[in-house]
């Protein structure tokens, strides 16, 4: 379900049409798709979950659902993931059952190991490098706790925050399993290729 | 884990609804479910739209806390998945949510009740297998005024003779137009206001009920 080669995850951008964006990164060849919009309807989410499920069945990508345990399970999604004002992982492992994916979004080593303990199949790690996707509280985490963490941990990594062309390579190469990207790849001039170079670029990247 | 089965012909016909405060300060619901006298059957709806996620959960675990020795159902707005983690006993699907037929495989015991504004959508709703429906609003009030004007009561009868769903009336419903919902076939009423108003009196609340019911299960 989790790709086991170096994979990159990109993260719909509620400026773009989800779907539209969804087929361009799996075109370019994305192994996960997460759907993450905080302000459309409950009809609306399903709708996109279905429409972007369906897309990565055909490229025999990953879906990922966020926050929206319910929308993950009624669309079928192979997963849903956490952030920390999201529901407790060990609540959404109750509900959904062992079929789907959980993964939570971390940001400390503490963080990251509680969501192992609760269960969750991955985490997301971050934000690595600064990032203008989403308001940040926190400094950047960066390469070196990354490592550390790539140490103290054994379900996959997948980090995210201010990952680019440029840097991917060296994430990989820190340990995580995955690179998650919004606007490295929704902002582009041309998402399919972006997303491509991207993938391109971590392929044998993996420690 | 689910919670067991409500006849809905058992339902409660009192139908309260949180007002949204709770984003600023949760303590309001709770304290309104506190009062909540212990004789008095009814349905509470924690809709808090601007809580995250997590708060949400956490409310909902807090309130079915609260509400254990009462005499009350708690329903989740919109949210199956947490109602479902924090044993609650329903949701209810906003026109704009899933439909029932998506939510029902996940929560097959649940009570899972609809809005409704209109005949074409009430027969949606029936059709699409929920358990009860909230038409509005019915009076005018500053609260729904954006879901257009009101239905009023002729049209209130006429949703309720379409369907054998119970229906509660929402929308600038209180003690003293109550009567004519009933009238004219609402199973029950339901508002935030009425969160005040039992407050204000509850004895008065509850006997106007009794007498509005009387020949019926409060």
């Amino acid at each position: 379900m989790i790709p086991i080669i170096p994979f990159v995850c990109v993260i719909t951008d509620e400026a773009f049409c989800p779907v539209t964006l969804a087929e361009q990164a799996l075109k370019g060849g994305t192994a996960m798709i997460q759907l993450r919009h905080k302000s459309a309807s409950g009809s609306q989410l399903y709708r996109w979950a279905v429409a972007i499920r369906e897309r990565c069945q055909q490229y025999s990508a990953c879906f990922i659902m966020n926050d929206r345990v319910d929308i993950a399970m009624a669309s079928n999604a192979d997963g849903v993931h956490l952030g920390q004002e999201d529901m407790p992982a060990k609540a959404a492992r109750q509900i959904m059952g062992n079929s789907r994916l959980i993964g939570v979004s971390t940001s400390s080593l503490e963080e990251a190991l509680q969501a192992q303990n609760e269960g969750a199949d991955y985490i997301g790690f971050g934000h690595i490098y600064p990032t203008s996707s989403k308001e940040k509280k926190n400094p950047p985490v960066g390469t070196e706790l990354l490592q550390q963490l790539s140490a103290s941990i054994t379900i996959p990594i997948v980090a995210i925050g201010g990952i680019s062309l440029q840097n991917a390579a060296t994430i990989i190469a820190c340990g995580a399993q995955g690179v998650a990207v919004i606007s490295a790849v929704s902002r582009a001039e041309n998402p399919l290729d972006a997303t491509n170079q991207l993938v391109r670029t971590i392929k044998g990247a993996g420690v | 884990m689910a919670p067991d089965t409500t006849p809905v012909t058992l339902l409660p016909r009192v139908y309260f609804i949180s007002d949204g405060e709770a984003n600023t300060n949760p303590l309001i619901l709770l304290k309104h479910l506190t009062l909540l006298p212990h004789s008095l059957p009814c349905i509470v709806q924690i809709r808090e739209k601007q809580l995250t996620t997590r708060s949400l959960f956490e409310l909902a675990v807090e309130s079915k806390a609260l509400l254990q020795s009462k005499n009350a159902l708690i329903i989740i707005n919109e949210r199956v998945d947490i109602a479902l983690a924090a044993l609650s006993n329903g949701v209810h699907l906003p026109e704009n949510a899933c439909s029932p037929y998506l939510v029902r495989p996940f929560a097959p015991r649940m009570l899972i009740g609809c809005s409704v504004h209109s005949a074409e959508s009430l027969r949606r709703a029936e059709d699409a297998g929920a358990d009860y429906l909230l038409v509005s609003p019915i009076f005018e009030t500053p609260s729904k005024r954006q879901y257009g004007a009101p239905q009023g009561l002729k049209k209130l009868g006429l949703l309720c003779n379409m369907t054998s769903l119970p229906i509660f009336a929402l929308g600038g419903i209180s003690l003293e137009n109550a009567g004519y919902c009933v009238a004219e076939g609402a199973y029950g009423i339901a508002g935030i206001s009425l969160f005040k108003e039992l407050a204000q009196n509850p004895m008065i609340f509850i006997d106007t009920l009794n007498h509005l019911y009387s020949k019926k299960t409060l």
